[in-house]
């Protein structure tokens, strides 16, 4: 019957003689579900509370960043073959965006099947083998998981919109016309016109707050809730250390609201969080919530008992203002938000970021400075996506080694966990002559060899060509070349992990602006306990001079973490120190050495 | 050491006509001073050193001074000593001694009246003791001192009788809600005289000037971007201190009343700006060809029927402003210098405080090129950051009260009698920045 055929993705996603979500459907229509015993389970990371607080994060592409099998599209297998590298490197957890069955129209946060793999990333079981390898370096591995809604393949969606009566008729959100919610903005402005499109075979109108084939469950439907929640367990019980929710303000929608943050939708966050700590403690929930930091802690949940909904969100605005701070040459881009930034419960960590895999978002900047930023930053219009820009570190910064430096070591001493982006440890470059975000989603560049290391694979089948510039082509830009010299950005970043990883301050101190006289000079203090570190940054391309009130430290020694170099002793009077052009110094505050204490 | 400490220092007013002219705040610049007297003189801190407060008449001119007492002077005190008591004591500079100025803030809270002045807290205010102190180290016309990243407490050098303009304009910005100002913390005073004024430090500011100046720095560092252009684009921040500046008017309006200037006293407003004409004129020979276009710029305002007038801040520029980060704060309502008191406090229009920051927008985008060599694609540039940040400002202001630039005739004015001064003053003080109030006056008076 044709109605089977539809439900089974099998044809369309490559899943046939593979374990996935409608394999059979039960008497009652329920759909039968691949369950987390039938897979091998990976050894379990060292344990360690708290571990998200300090931890280095590394978003990596599967898809980008090596193909073990040769056909063109880097698979688990391939970046399990490459954890030396990130053990070498210091990274402390992946990141890894959806890999999950997807007809990847977005990205594969389209997801068609919460159980299986996409078939050209590999199986449940490499997926399993990549975590167990992972931890065997020491190294966790989180995943993005989509809440919010389905890829419109997904066989929930197919039972939804056939059988409305059936079991999965209510997982969605279905509506006789397209009015009801209004309040609600469009969020892919370039794409759609609507929240609401007309399902012919269902006859209704489906809510999506993304794309239109991405339809929103319904989570008014505690089974929706249960499903989720046997999700989450599916992957936890394999091993995985936890999940980046995706664009977690939307789960519920409600009448005359912006249909964002409802006291529903935290409820349920506060349901995932009881499931992890009742049943996986340690491991980590952390929350996409593209909104004012204000607005976001309400997702770290009740404070006075240390946050009950997710562990880490991500600091959204922290970012553009990096960038606006340097163009301008003023702390205050910086200051303002950290300044606006609420304090956050005992067991909860921003994570911070550069770049990621989407555009360099401008939601959370003023009208004004978004024009700014596009003057500033994305000067081909092809460089726009949304409200963003789609490029790399690197080439954002005019592949100039001083401020990627910089830019890295704002990333690193600023209060969160900070996220790097794969490839910018290289100073990567992109394409963006590539369609929609897949500038910046090209494959990593592993030597001079064909294809960039990458593949294997005739040039021809690679899922993106690798990037050939001369500037920033796998010729000249890639890690071997990068290892062999140790004055590469490569060698320099492992260098910044290493201190950072030696000085508990970054991750678990509190942040305290110094300021001074000198706009362009961002200094701020990171305390934690005895550790004090003092982190002073020139915003300005030309060198400055500034006076920092350290009397609070008298006598005590500022001595330069990468170097070990004692400077001259704190004293009563302002601390002097110059700075070159986009310069910066990480400080140990040590107290001085006593009369006859051995040296 | 002493404890009768007026006789003790009278023999101090020998070496002080030597000292005082060196002192930043000394007035009477470049002259001499024929005698000095110890007005007053008391002891605020007993013991080695101790802390004595005095009051000076110098030539009819009255300063504060805190003096330490010490027999003997440490390394670090040694170039604030200022002579050698009888007793064969030092006396020297107490604002420059880090110790005996942490002790100020326990006068504070314990609402003393140590040497027979008061010392008061405002009310509610709960002083925060054992603080370390350190001078402010910029250069101003009072002398300030900082405690911790909390407190900052100027000594007015020159304090005057009466109610204090800079303490009483703050009290009525922060009883009416403003933002823009720092928060009063406590005064010190004599009978009825204003001697210092503590007010709650920030210390995550930056001046006004250095961060505008920074944005001038990275335009004139390209060779040819439009200010618009560069990375260090200022217009954002002009903006913003422009609603903030507006803001404090209002405040001021709502806290103190806003009265009318009839023609009559637009008239005299004509006059002043006549008579410091003249007075320029007889020094700046550079002036004369631009005479006849100020005088009719002047005349113009006889013609206006009338503005609004209210307290204003009397001396605004790029460095009484504050970047915090909270937003831009205005400092220093002491008025106009120079001028005395009934001077300064009478209403005026908020026009001149307008003027007096699009004048240092100015001042700002050419203080690079004093000096140089006239280099026109230089000064086109840095004109055009003054043009666009000028406007920016006006825009910002336009968000929160009247757009200035509606108000041309008498905006104008206000700006070139401005420059007419700083024309005199740069004569006098730095004859390479002639150039910066000429060209704005050509500039104006070519315009219109
Ligand atoms: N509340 C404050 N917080 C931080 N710095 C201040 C504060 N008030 C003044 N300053 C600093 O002290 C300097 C002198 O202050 P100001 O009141 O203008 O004194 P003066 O009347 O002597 O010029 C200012 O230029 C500014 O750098
Ligand atoms: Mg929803």
């Amino acid at each position: 019957m044709t109605v089977q055929d539809t439900t089974a993705p099998d044809a369309a996603l490559g899943l046939a003689g593979i374990p996935h979500t409608g394999e059979a459907v039960t008497a009652d229509g329920h759909l039968t579900e691949p369950q987390a015993e039938d897979f091998h389970h990976a050894r379990s990371a060292p344990p360690q509370v708290d571990w998200y607080k300090s931890a280095v994060f590394y978003e990596v592409l599967v898809r980008a960043f090596n193909d073990s099998d040769g056909n063109g599209t880097g698979d688990l297998r391939g970046l399990a073959d490459k954890l030396d590298y990130l053990q070498w490197l210091g990274i402390d957890c992946l990141w890894l965006p959806p890999f999950y069955a997807s007809p990847l129209r977005d990205g594969g946060y389209d997801i068609s099947d919460f159980r299986a793999v996409l078939p050209e990333f590999g199986t449940v079981d490499d997926f399993s083998y990549l975590l167990d390898q992972a931890h065997k370096r020491g190294i966790r591995v989180i995943t993005d998981l989509v809440l919010n809604h389905t890829s419109d393949a997904h066989p929930w969606f197919q039972e939804s919109r056939q059988h409305p009566d059936g079991p999965y008729g209510d997982y969605y959100v279905w509506s006789d016309t397209d009015e009801a919610y209004s309040d609600a903005r469009i969020i892919f402005v370039d794409t759609e016109t609507s929240n609401w499109t007309y399902d012919p075979v269902r006859g209704q109108f489906y809510w999506h707050r993304f794309f239109s084939h991405q339809p929103d469950l319904n989570y008014e439907n505690p089974a929706v809730q249960d499903a989720m929640l046997d999700v989450l367990r599916f992957w936890l019980d394999i091993g995985i250390d936890g999940f980046r929710l995706d664009a977690v303000p939307y789960l519920f929608e409600e009448e005359g609201t912006n249909c964002e943050n409802l006291p529903r939708t935290h409820e349920f966050l506060k349901r995932c969080r009881k499931v992890v700590d009742d049943e996986f403690p340690g491991r980590v929930l952390l929350a996409e919530a593209n909104q004012w930091p204000a607005d976001v802690v309400e997702y770290f949940g009740d404070a006075s008992i240390g946050g009950d909904e997710c562990h880490m969100a991500f600091h959204f605005p922290l970012m553009p203002r990096i960038f606006m701070a340097v163009r301008r040459e003023s702390r205050f881009p910086i200051s303002e938000i950290l300044a606006q930034t609420p304090a956050i419960p005992a067991g909860a960590q921003w994570g911070i970021f550069l770049r990621n895999h989407d555009e360099l978002t401008l939601e959370m900047v003023t009208d004004e400075e978004r024009d700014y930023m596009y003057a500033e930053y994305a000067k081909d219009p092809r460089m726009k996506a949304n409200i963003g820009i789609r490029r790399r570190l690197a080439p954002l910064l005019d592949n100039d080694r001083n401020q990627q430096e910089l830019f890295t070591a704002l990333l690193l001493s600023l209060p969160g966990s900070p996220v790097l982006y794969y490839g910018d440890e290289i100073g990567m470059g992109d394409n963006i002559w590539l369609g929609d975000r897949d500038a910046v989603r090209t494959p990593m560049q592993w030597s001079p060899d064909r294809n960039a290391g990458f593949s294997r694979c005739d040039p021809g089948r690679l899922y993106l060509p690798a990037i050939a510039d001369p500037v920033y082509g796998f010729q000249a830009v890639n890690v071997e070349a990068h290892m062999n010299n140790t004055s590469s950005l490569l060698h320099w970043t492992r260098r910044m992990l290493q201190v950072r990883t030696e000085h508990p301050a970054f991750g678990l101190g509190d942040f305290t602006e110094l300021g001074s006289s000198n706009p362009s000079v961002l200094a701020y203090l990171r305390r934690h306990g005895e550790d004090v570190v003092i982190c002073v940054n020139n915003l300005s391309r030309f060198p400055q001079p500034v006076e920092l009130h350290l009397s609070e430290h008298d006598g005590c020694i500022p001595v330069e973490l990468t170097g070990g170099v004692r400077f001259p002793a704190i004293g009563e009077l302002p601390y002097l120190l110059t700075l070159p052009g986009h310069g910066f110094y990480w400080f140990q505050i040590t107290r001085p050495l006593e009369e006859g204490e051995p040296q | 050491m002493t404890t009768r400490p007026l006789p003790a220092v009278t023999s101090l007013a020998e070496d002080l006509p030597g000292w005082l002219p060196g002192q930043r705040w000394f007035a009477a610049k470049g002259q001499d001073v024929a005698s000095v007297r110890v007005e007053r003189a008391a002891l605020l801190v007993d013991g080695d050193p101790a802390l004595l407060h005095t009051l000076l008449d110098a030539d009819g001119e009255r300063y504060q001074l805190l003096l330490g007492l010490t027999d003997e002077v440490p390394d670090h005190l040694r170039a604030a000593v200022i002579g050698r008591l009888a007793d064969g004591s030092y006396a020297y500079d107490a604002t420059h001694d880090a110790e005996l100025m942490g002790g100020l803030l326990e006068l504070f809270a314990e609402h003393s009246a140590a040497g027979g002045l008061d010392w008061l807290p405002e009310p509610g205010v709960h002083i925060q003791t054992g603080l370390r102190a350190r001078p402010v180290g910029v250069e101003q016309s009072n002398t300030s001192i900082v405690f911790g990243e909390h407190y900052i407490l100027k000594l007015y050098r020159r304090p005057a009788p009466g109610p204090n303009r800079d303490v009483e304009l703050h009290r009525a910005l922060v009883r009416a809600g403003s933002a823009q100002v720092a928060e009063p913390v406590a005064v010190v005073r004599a009978e009825g005289t204003v001697l210092g004024f503590a007010q709650r430090y920030l210390g995550d500011s930056a001046e006004g000037w250095a961060t505008a100046t920074a944005s001038v720095r990275d335009l004139l560092a390209e060779a040819d971007l439009h200010a618009g252009e560069v990375g260090g684009d200022f217009a954002g921040e002009a903006h913003r201190l422009g609603a903030a500046v507006a803001a404090v008017h209002a405040d001021l309006a709502a806290a103190l009343g806003v009265a009318t200037a009839g023609q009559a006293e637009m008239a005299a407003g004509a006059d002043g700006m006549h008579a410091r004409l003249d007075a320029a004129l007889a020094q700046v020979p550079a002036l004369a060809k631009r005479e006849g276009v100020l005088r009719a710029a002047f005349d113009a305002v006889r013609e206006l029927p009338g503005t609004s007038v209210q307290q204003v801040h009397g001396d605004l520029h790029l460095g009484q402003v504050l970047r915090t980060t909270g937003g831009w704060v205005l400092i220093d309502f002491e008025g106009e210098p120079d001028a005395p008191v009934a001077e300064r406090n009478r209403t005026r229009s908020a026009l001149r405080d307008v003027a007096g920051m699009l004048r240092s927008f100015d001042y700002a985008a050419l203080h690079m090129l004093a000096g140089e060599e006239p280099d026109h694609q230089r000064l086109t540039r840095a004109a055009e950051w003054a043009d666009r940040n000028r406007a920016a400002f006006c825009a910002g202001y336009a968000t929160v009260g009247t757009d200035p630039r509606a108000d041309s005739v008498l905006l104008r004015a206000f700006e070139l009698d401005k420059a007419v001064y700083e024309v005199g003053y740069e004569h006098r003080n730095r004859p390479d920045w002639v150039p910066i109030p000429l060209a704005a006056i050509d500039r104006a008076t070519a315009a219109g």
